[in-house]
This record gives C-alpha cells, structure tokens and sequence, in this order.
C-alpha cells in the first residue's frame, strides 16, 4: 500500500500541526443479501480513504479524505479551519510510540474467495431441513488493509478479513429464527449451522400464543444476551460516561453485575473485529471491563484517560473511545442444566429496537423477536408472541444466576453492534410487558 | 464537475456493453461538517469531504451494486465489470424485473437564503455556543449538556440507460440536543432532533434556541412538580412530536413495500401488512397519513429519487385504511404497479431501496384548547423519550417525557413516564380528534445492510385518542 499515512502526518506538522493522525484504508468487502431463499443483490466495494485527525493549538479536527488526489489542498483547508475553531482543554494529546506490534496475517483462503453462494445456499437449505419456508439474511466477506501513522512516531500495518453470515429463517410472520455465523478462518465457517439454528427456532416458534406479561426467570440464547452486553460495553465507553449516556458514572470499583459476570474488552484476540492497534496506535490488549460482578475501568483514549486520572485502554477512535471486541467469561453450568432450572420463565432467543428512557439510570425497554418461549421444569410448554422486555441494564446484569460454559461469537444488524462472545444466561427477576388490549 | 458526469455516463454505457438489461449509476459528492459542543467544550469539528461513484446493474434477472471513490475510467471499468458479473451469477429462479418509467431529465436545487457555504465556522459555532449559553442562564443543574450540529451540502449526478439525467444539489442543516437535567437524586433526559433543507436561516426558522430552554424548563418542572402518571383507561391527548413518531413507526414502515415482501425480513422486518392489505383498517376515519418527500424545507426534501422517478405525496393511510405502498421500481414490478418514488440511498456507496422521506399526520381543523376542553380525565403527552416497535410494526410503546394530568378539561400538574403501550390498530382507531399545529422533527431512519441511516422527517399536529390503557 501507498505511504499515504505518512505523507499526510508529515504536511500536517509541516501545517503547524501539533498533532496528527492518519488511517489510511482500502476497503474490498462484498456482500450477497438474500430474501425469500434466493440472492436479491450482491454488493462489492472498491474504496480507499484517510481517516484523519489533527489538533492545531488544541483545537481538534477530524475527516475522511475520500479524494486523494489533492491530499496537500485538503489538508491546507482542514487546518484552516481548525485555525478557526475553538480550543478544546480537555484535548490531552495522543499515544506516543513508537509500538511493536503482535505479527498477525489474516486467512489467506478468506482473503482468496471470490464469491459467497455456496454460503448462502448451504445456510437457507439448513434452514429449510428444519422446516422453514422463508429466509432472509446476508454474508458477507470482510476485508480491509490499514496503514496507521501518528505525528508521535506510530507506523503500523494491519490487514483485517472475516467471513459473516446473518438468517432469519421464517415458517410464518410471527414464527421465526435467528442464526449466526462469524469466522476469521475459512475453515471455522459454519454457515449451514447457523441456517439450522434459525430453522430450528422458526419450527418450534409455530402457532404462537399472546404473551402473558410479569416477571420471570430468562434464558437469554447467544444473540440476545450478546444485545446486554454490548450495551454495557457501549455504555463504559468514558465518552458516554461524560455525556450522560451511561448508567456506568462513579461506578469504578462498585458492583454492576452478579458475582457470575466477568467480562473483558480483547481488541488483539480473534474476532471479526481483531486489530492491531487503535486510532492512536496503542497496541491492542486484553482489559478486564468487570470482574465478578465488579466494574473495573471505562474505556479510554488518552484525553478521557487524563480526565480520569488513569492510563489509555487502547480503544481510541477517531474522536471517540470504544470497544473493539467483548469476551464473556464462560460459567460452569451445561446448557441443558440451565434450561432445566427454569421451572416457569422463558427463553429469549432474539431482541431488536433497545432504547432508553434514562441513559443515566439505565431505564430501558427492548422488543423480544424470533422465537419466545414459555419454559416448565425445563421444557418448551408454549410459543409466545408480542412481549416487551421493559427493564434496567444494570439491575439485569445484576440478576444474572448463571452462565453456560461455552461461548459464541454474535454480532448482528443494529443491536450487537461488534463481536460479543457470550454464552447463555439465565437472569432472574425480567420484567416482560405487553401492549394493553 | 463534468469529468465526474463523464464517468457516470461511461459506467452506463459500458454496462449495457457488458450484457446488462439495466444499469444506472449514481455520482455522489457530500460535504458534511459536524459540530460536537459537550458541557460548552467544542468537543469536535468534524470536516467531510466524501465523494464517489456506485453503479447497479440488472443482468440475466439479478441485480449488482459496486462502488468506488477512484474517479478514473479504469477503476469505473472494473466497479462495472463487477457489478454485471455479480448480477449475472446471481442464478435466480424468479427474475427481478423494473417497473416501467419514463425518461427523466431535470435539475433542481433547494434553495438557501443563506448559503451554508458562505457562513464561517467561526460563525457557526458562535451560534451554537449561544444556544449553550441560554441554556446555562436557566441556572438549572444540567450535568450533562450535549449539542450537535451538523451540515451537509449533497450534489448528486444521475444517469440510466433508459436515458434519464438527473442534477440536484441538496443543502441540510439538522441539529440535535440532548439533555440530563438533576434534582437530587433524580433524573430527566430529553433528546430532540431538528432538521432542514436549506440554507443557515434553518436556525432562525427552527427556533432552536426556544426549544431547547423551553425543553430544559419543562425537564425542570417535571422534577420539581411531577406526580406518577395514571393508571388505567383513559384519554389520551398527544402532541406533534408523538404523532410523528407514531406516524413514521406505525404507518410508514408497514407501508415499506419491500419489506411486506420481504426483502427486509433479517434486518428491519417485515410489516403486518400483508402485499393484499391495501383497504385494510388500521385506524379511525379521521386518520389520514402521508408521506411527501415535497415537503419544502423537510429534511427529506427531493424532487426525484436515486432511481430518477419524480417524488409525489404518498397517501399511506387514508380514512384510518391502508391506501398505498411505498415503492420502489423492484417492488412495483412486483405488486404490478407504478414506483411513486420512494428510492433512496445514503451514500454513493450502497443501493437505493424503499425508504420513507417526509411521514406525518395530515393536520385537520381543532384547535389543541378544543381537544383538550373535551377530556374529563386523562393525560396530555406532549412528548416522548423512550420508544420502540415490534419488527412486524404493530406493538408500539412510547413513553412520555413531558407529560399533564388533564382532569374537567384543564391541564393540571406534570406526570412523569406515561407509558403508552398499544398496537397499532388499538392505537389509531382510538384517534377521534387531530388538530391543524402540523410540526416536524428530525429523525435519522434505520434499515438495510449495509445499514443505511437516512435523514427523515417525522411530523403531525396534536391528536387526541379516546379510553386507551395508560401507564
């Protein structure tokens, strides 16, 4: 790749920059989305592009240089106008390296294929063994090189590649399922079984029955436990905590979960969100988020970390810090002992639509969707439809009884919005409403 | 500019060289700036400077999309060659078809009074950090104060091969808020979204600066004043900020024509509408719905969408009955009808699909004084924080942010959480009332994938709905 970063930090300080970063991108991903069992567009992308960051005299300034043919006239502008802005006093400068970083190189199969219709049609077809008639999702074959540079000595290269598949398989309108599939290794791909896991669902989701509102003991499946705690990694970003978008302010070294609950923030682990470094350049690690129920850091770039009178985690983004991939530790109990404590609740298997009603309390309400079912001693009694989870974030993962021993990488449209490696829960105590009659 | 218009014509042309039955390409340039103002902090400045080109192609009854911001001819050649060849391996068992439509050549602009270019940074964060300061002068306990304004200037090129040729330069202005107001150990949060087609008197005609006091006052007073809200049957009188989003959530999306037929199913879902539903009752006769990307100054302003269709008022609901899908050229083949020009993309970079523009609740004649006069009990929401639906759009909730007691026809004290919680029917068949405030707010619509978060408008005046389950 071009030495585009390096060109661009170096007319930056020659601009007067006292700061500046440059992330220079090639993006070659493509798509195949598909509805009612077949393609129904195939997306490719072709794209290079600097993201770019540079404080003149403490004023900030961000972009995406799309036009690279003019890089010197942009960046003359750009500092222009940070020449016109304002002075932001809590900008505390960046990283400084330089760093060494992990070698890593991405699958070199991944990075070979071409196209995706064996994936979907292997996903659909698992779907339809298990009795569904209508699917709908998307696969998709990440890939994008970066080359980072920093006016504080960082140079890094890092090459990223993942395969994804997303379905929704249907037997009705209201009887439905969801599955997965992630993979950073052609052969650790498993579309057909995520195709399975919808159809499944779907087929026991038939003929289902108004909800009946209370509360009750939960067993949250991968997908919609993975929604909780990508809230909860959302929300410890320190950049949501000074904004007022989190339940998480002054609660370093207070209990946010149950003793079961331990969870981590793991940019460098493989994930399809596996990197090298973050925005700054600090190598990505393994950070403890909370520790047997104990909430142990925000998350931070170097300005938020000052603030807090602590060091960067390495989760810097252009102006924001954020997580890269969430880990949940797994627990010791078997799936099937979790289902069989239940003896009244439910099983969730998919939520979509979480919102807020006080981000500071962590007030929310979020809309179950795919199968729900209403569990006995541990047996599927009942299909429900039309419940609304309308609850607390902290005091949920504060009732968490018990966690499965393995965990699955879930990621999923709007709601899991990066890798999240959760297992199954079981919380108690959830609050389940439904529309009034 | 004509280089770029050059290369959109080629990648057509070359298309149809290439075996496609269809092909369009779409040249997009947006200039976004944004501005973060955190606790009077200019957080901030964010300077975009976007711009490629994305061409979709119908070939052997598949469709293709490439993109790519490499404005050379070679690089068009290979985005053109990919999307035929993806079209073409597709292998469908039903092909995708288009919808007849005419030619069309034009070029339209919204008009700015004053042009977004020609205001100085310095001169926009000046009157951001004005409408910061009103606020502190209120003298509340504002812990958290988060203010964002964002601008964007977006020039597009269109061209297909059925010979349309589209120019449109489209400014917008939106600026948002969000709030935590303190007493004690309690808590309120309001977030509010103000959007524009034009030029910088958008801050002038949105009136920001009153809002966003007359937010933090009312946020102040429902503290300080604010009982819990009854429980029970009641009426219900809403304002222009809940009908919208009532309109956008439970009449536009169900509307979606892609996603009765299920193209969004994994995504955004499908509607409950089914493709026979049109004539189906959903609410009371006074319940009409509309969508009209013509709405001057909406931020959804367009006079034709990225598929080059002209952009007409929809009647989504009509007389409380499904009128009208909105379309696109794919699923109008499909339903075997017209596009009305429901088409559009974020960016040069992803498809056009079906998407609403401007959603609200056509205005009718009682005044707010009227409809509230006719309440022996029950609760005025002016608005709303928290909200969601189902993925079929028939269970809603909202839940009120600023809310009063109504007892004998007066609005008493504020009560705090009204919770809203009906489906779709109960919910416009209850409406026995809609006044004439028609307002707009700004609201960022989700779907698709890649996800395409799209300027919206969501309207309505205040509406008054008769015996509905409150909490």
């Amino acid at each position: 790749m071009e030495d585009i970063a390096a060109q661009i930090v170096d007319k930056a300080q020659k601009l007067g920059c006292q700061d500046a970063v440059a992330d220079y991108v090639q993006n070659r991903s493509f798509q195949i989305r598909f509805a009612r069992n077949e393609p129904v567009i195939s997306n490719r992308w072709r794209e290079s592009y600097a993201s770019v960051f540079l404080v003149h005299d403490k004023r900030v300034v961000a972009t995406d240089l799309k036009d690279l043919t003019d890089i010197d006239g942009a960046l003359e502008r750009l500092v222009k106008i940070a020449k016109a802005s304002q002075r932001n006093p809590e900008y505390a400068g960046l990283a400084k390296g330089s760093f060494r970083y992990a070698p890593f190189r991405p699958d070199p199969k991944v990075l070979a294929l071409q196209g995706g219709a064996d994936f979907v049609e292997a996903a659909v077809n698992g779907a339809l063994a298990e009795g569904a008639k209508e699917c709908a999702g998307s696969f998709w074959r990440y890939e994008d090189e970066h080359v980072l540079a920093t006016s504080n000595g960082v140079e890094g290269h890092d090459h990223r590649a993942g395969l994804y598949l997303s379905i929704r398989a249907l037997v009705s309108l209201e009887s439905s399922g969801h599955g997965i599939a992630c993979a950073s290794r052609l052969s650790r791909f498993d579309p057909e079984k995520a195709g399975r896991k919808a159809g499944r669902v779907a087929a026991l989701a038939k003929d289902p029955k108004l909800g009946q509102a209370g509360r009750y003991t939960v067993v949250f499946d991968p997908l919609i436990f993975g929604t909780l705690t990508d809230q909860v990694a959302r929300r410890l970003s320190a950049y949501s905590v000074v904004s007022g978008f989190s339940p998480f302010g002054k609660k370093v070294g207070k209990r946010v979960a149950s003793p079961e609950v331990t969870m981590w923030d793991d940019g460098s682990e493989e994930s399809l969100a596996r990197k090298k470094f973050d925005m700054e350049g600090v190598p990505t690690k393994r950070h403890a988020l909370i520790q047997r129920g104990i909430l142990k850091t925000y998350l931070h770039n170097t300005s938020t970390a000052k603030r807090f009178k602590t060091k960067t985690t390495g989760n810097a983004g252009l102006i924001a810090p954020d997580a890269h991939a969430v880990f949940v530790k797994p627990g010791d109990w078997s799936k099937d002992e979790i289902f069989s404590e239940v003896k009244d609740g439910l099983w969730l298997t998919n939520t979509w639509y979480t919102r807020y009603q006080s981000y500071v309390k962590g007030d929310l309400s979020t809309i179950p969707r795919d199968g729900i079912f209403h569990i006995r001693k541990g047996e599927v009694v009942e299909t429900w439809k039309d419940l609304r989870l309308t609850d607390n974030l902290v005091r949920l993962m504060k009732n968490v009884v018990a966690l499965s021993d393995a965990t699955e990488q879930m990621m999923w449209w709007g709601e899991v919005s990066l890798p999240n490696f959760v297992p199954y829960a079981l919380i108690k105590d959830v609050n389940l409403t439904r529309s009034a009659e | 500019m004509d280089g770029e218009h050059d290369l959109v014509d080629f990648a057509v042309d070359y298309a149809r060289q290439k075996g496609a039955a269809y092909a369009e390409a779409r040249f997009e340039r947006q200039e976004p700036e944004e501005f973060i103002l955190k606790n009077g902090t200019l957080d901030a400045l964010y300077v975009g400077a976007d711009r490629g080109i994305g061409v979709r192609v119908l070939a052997k009854g598949g469709l293709g999309f490439a993109a790519t911001n490499t404005m050379t001819k070679a690089e068009v050649r290979t985005i053109v060659d990919d999307a035929v060849r993806m079209a073409k391996g597709a292998k469908r068992e039903t092909p995708i078809t288009f919808a007849e439509e005419e030619a069309v050549t034009t070029e339209w602009t919204v008009p700015e009074q004053t042009k977004l270019a020609d205001v100085t940074v310095e001169d926009k964060i000046a009157a951001f950090r004005e409408i910061d300061r009103a606020v502190k002068e209120l003298g509340f306990k504002i812990p958290s104060r988060y203010f964002q304004l964002s601008c964007n200037r977006i020039t597009k090129y269109f061209a297909n091969s059925e010979g349309s040729r589209i120019r449109s330069y489209s400014p917008r202005l939106r600026t948002s808020f969000f709030l935590t107001v303190v007493q004690g150990a309690d808590a309120e949060q309001s977030h509010r979204d103000y959007g524009w087609s034009g030029g910088w008197e958008a801050l002038r005609e949105l009136n920001v600066t009153q809002r966003v006091t007359d937010e933090a006052r009312s946020m102040q007073r429902s503290l300080l004043e604010g009982k819990k809200s009854p429980e029970g049957k009641m009426d219900l009188v809403v304002g222009p900020q809940v009908s919208g989003i009532a309109a956008h959530e439970s009449c536009g999306h169900p509307t979606e024509a892609d996603r009765v037929l299920g193209r969004e199913a994994s995504q955004a879902g499908k509607s409950f509408i089914g493709p026979d539903g049109i004539g189906m009752k959903v609410g009371s006769e006074v319940v009409n719905v509309c969508d009209d990307p013509t709405v001057e100054h909406a931020i959804a302003y367009y006079a034709t969408d990225d598929e080059g269709v002209r952009a007409r008022r929809r009647y989504l609901y009509k007389e409380g009955k499904v009128n009208e899908f909105l379309q696109n050229r794919e699923t109008a083949s499909a339903f075997g009808t017209r596009s009305n020009g429901a088409s559009r993309a974020v960016n040069y970079n992803v498809e056009a699909i079906v998407r609403m523009a401007n959603t609200f609740v056509e205005p009718k004649d009682h005044t707010i004084e009227e409809m509230i006069e006719g309440v022996h009990f029950g609760v005025y929401m002016k608005s709303f924080m928290e909200w969601n639906i189902d993925d079929k759009r028939f269970n809603a909730k909202y839940a009120g942010r600023e809310a009063y007691l109504i007892e004998n026809g007066e609005v008493k004290h504020p009560v705090r959480r009204t919770v809203v919680e009906l489906t779709t029917p109960t919910f416009w068949s209850a409406v026995d009332a809609v006044g004439k405030d028609l307002e707009f707010e700004a609201g960022f619509c989700g779907k698709s994938d890649p996800s395409q978060a799209l300027d919206a408008s969501l309207g309505g005046p205040t509406m008054r709905l008769r015996n509905v389950y409150l909490r």
